[in-house]
């Protein structure tokens, strides 16, 4: 029997596993770059199947997302704040880094509530922070707001697209046997949602972002999984508690309301995101700009749909390593190092 | 003192020479300084190294040192990679007009201080000064000129399969201090660059093994970029045990938030080294015994598979590729 309490003794049982065969998604691009990182794809039996799922912010997010960026980049003279990730993502027509060159003002920020004093130092400008994330970051966009409002600045305004884990849960169910859920989110937003999950059949396992604490949550998945029987267990109690944080949860609440959300390559699911209320419509780059739709798709033949639902394998794009690659990606999971693609790429020895 | 540099200053004139006098003669001054056109210097035994290197580092002082010790350390190491003895500089100063007297000072103050540690003499030199916004304070360029034994021959050519692999100490120090001494993360930590002059435990490594195959300082792209270029130049493989890869708390810290790869972070004093396996104790051993080198420590071998390619043993046991250097990271880090 594999003593499953040490570091080597988790790698033997992952790598000798030989029971039913196992898919496992895990929903966070952190989790994807680690798993990554401590090459530990490299050494998990056949049997065990790994899906990098749609947890990487930049890579779900739109084509037409980055076509409203540049909408108010370059016809409506906006200053756009963003998360460096954000502006090398191809859109329909051009990426804000081609906005930039352009002429457009594409800035580079750490967190929202950097964008916001930037607005408050710079009146003359209009600045727009492209709000992507999950529930992890989303407090952070909000107290953004939050502050605009307590400065008085009528000049900051988020391009929402923060999405919520919940819906996609759901909507990938069939993709996989297991989650790996991403510790994070689960931080915040509890247990309560995997429990419910687990009573409707959708197993999984919160883990945590170590390589130990990765192998702990994959072993613990392999060995419920195997037994056949829905499963939920919380490998990250050092972190996620059954409550979450409900002062995040209740900030969000205040400003936020559910929304359809669009997922790159996934397309859309009922109530898997979060926009701005109606009260705070000044502050919601969509409706104080009057965006027009954007609808007019580029066909690329990118199969990041595909491998965001675990149905190929980033290499099994005809794409992939050729014309998609990290100095020119087509597809967002080729931009982040956390997409999937890029991951695949840069550990996989393809450069 | 008020007083800054202006375009007289590099006229040729007088403000010229009262800036050799009392600035470079006063800090850098030694039996081989001139103001002539050129230094006249006795012929040295043995084949000769020469090289030279630029630095624009962005800013010019930082936590552990400045531009001006960076400027010695940076073509002394290049010097002592080739198992060069360093003698002679010479150094290149392009001055922005407003830059003040004092911040010159301080710099010319820390060459004289950096060249006298590592035993090297700055025999001639050169000031220019660029209008305001034509360079950013100071950019310096050195040039060295250094003796190598007859029996000493490294290059990243010379790597052979079964060699061990050894780095002089903890890695990316010299970009995580000039990543936080910008300040446009909002991250407070405590990190001084590793920047030092490095001929002496060189010299000490050669006395035990003469016939070292590999030293290669790990400047720009840090030991990552070092060992992916060894293994293209030399037909080899490398294997590294991440755990054995030394990085300060401190270091891990900053880069595990920002997502960086400790191992492309730029260092200034820390070396690679590939030597032959029965010696690779010795060595390591006299690099721990000798100041700026105490951190040695041996993180892998040279293999005669997976051509090309750095390969990681990571910290729970699996293999993978140490992803190949891509963009540049930091701009004028040095």
């Amino acid at each position: 029997m594999t003593s499953l309490t040490d570091t080597s003794g988790l790698r033997k049982y992952l790598e000798e596993y030989d029971g039913p065969s196992i898919r496992i998604m895990e929903v966070c691009g952190t989790h994807t770059h680690e798993i990554f990182r401590q090459g530990i794809r490299n050494f998990l039996s056949p049997k065990i199947n790994l899906i990098s799922g749609p947890g990487c912010p930049v890579c779900v997010t739109p084509a037409s997302y980055i076509d409203e960026a540049v909408f108010l980049a370059l016809e409506k003279g906006c200053t756009i704040t963003t998360f460096g990730d954000l502006v090398r993502v191809p859109g329909n027509q051009k990426s804000l880094q081609q906005a930039r060159a352009e002429g457009g003002k594409v800035k580079v920020v750490y967190s929202p509530l950097d964008a916001e004093k930037y607005a408050k130092a710079h009146p003359e400008e209009q600045v727009v922070f492209l709000s992507v994330g999950f529930e992890t970051t989303t407090p952070s966009d909000v107290i953004a707001v939050k502050n605009a409002i307590k400065d008085g600045i009528d000049n900051f305004s988020l391009l929402t697209a923060n999405k919520t884990m919940p819906g996609a849960y759901e909507a990938m169910a069939s993709s996989t046997d297991a989650y790996l859920y991403p510790g994070h989110v689960h931080a915040i937003i509890g247990t309560k949602l995997c429990r419910d999950l687990c009573e409707r059949g959708v197993s999984g396992t919160i883990a945590g972002f170590t390589g130990e604490e990765l192998l702990t949550a994959l072993a613990v998945t392999v060995k419920k999984a195997s037994e056949g029987k829905p499963f939920f267990v919380n490998a990250y109690p050092r972190v996620v508690t059954d409550e979450g944080s409900p002062a995040a949860c209740a900030i969000v609440d205040k400003f936020m309301q559910p929304c359809d959300a669009e997922w790159r390559g996934i397309g859309t699911i009922p109530l898997s995101g979060v926009e701005l209320k109606d009260e705070f419509a000044v502050c919601d780059a969509r409706k104080k700009y009057s965006i027009p739709k954007m609808d007019y798709e580029r066909k690329t033949g990118c199969k990041c749909g595909n491998v965001l639902q675990g149905q190929i394998k980033p290499c099994e794009c005809p794409l992939f390593g050729k014309a998609c690659n990290p100095d020119h990606p087509i597809g967002a999971c080729m931009v982040s190092d956390e997409g999937a693609c890029s991951a695949f790429y840069m550990y996989g020895g393809q450069s | 003192m008020n007083e800054v540099i202006t375009l007289a200053h590099g006229s040729g004139g007088r403000k010229t020479s009262e800036l050799i006098g009392e600035i470079f003669r006063k800090n850098l001054g030694n039996e081989y300084f001139t103001a002539d056109d050129a230094a006249v210097l006795p012929k040295p035994e043995g084949r000769i190294a020469m090289s030279t290197d630029g630095f624009i580092v962005s800013p010019w002082k930082y936590p552990g040192g400045n531009i001006g010790r960076l400027a010695v350390c940076g073509t002394v190491n290049d010097l002592a990679c080739m198992g060069a003895k360093p003698l002679y500089l010479t150094c290149s100063y392009i001055i922005e007009e407003g830059l003040p007297i004092e911040d010159l000072e301080l710099i010319a103050k820390t060459m004289g201080e950096t060249a006298r540690e590592a035993g090297v003499n700055i025999v001639a030199g050169d000031t220019k000064v660029a209008g305001k916004g034509q360079v950013d304070k100071i950019f310096i360029t050195t040039a060295g000129v250094g003796v190598i034994d007859d029996n000493v021959n490294t290059s990243g050519k010379f790597a052979k399969p079964g060699d061990k692999i050894i780095v002089t100490g903890d890695v990316g120090r010299h970009g995580t201090a000039i990543l936080l001494a910008r300040d446009e993360y909002g991250i407070e930590a405590e990190v001084t660059s590793d920047c030092a002059p490095l001929w002496e435990p060189v010299r000490k490594v050669l006395e035990v093994c003469p016939e070292i195959h590999v030293i290669r300082d790990a400047t720009r792209g840090g030991v990552g970029t070092v060992l992916y270029e060894i293994a293209d130049e030399a037909g080899v493989g490398i294997k590294v045990n991440r755990e054995d890869v030394p990085v300060a708390d401190e270091v891990r810290g900053v880069t595990g938030l920002l997502g960086l790869e400790p191992l492309y972070l730029a260092c200034e004093g820390r070396m690679v080294m590939m030597c032959p396996a029965d010696k690779a104790d010795a060595v390591v051993e006299v690099l721990k015994a000798t100041k700026y080198t105490e951190g040695a420590t041996i993180i892998g071998e040279v293999t005669d598979t997976e051509i090309g390619r750095v390969v990681m043993t990571t910290e729970v046991g699996g293999q993978t590729y140490l992803p190949k250097p891509g963009n540049e990271l930091l701009p004028r880090i040095c």
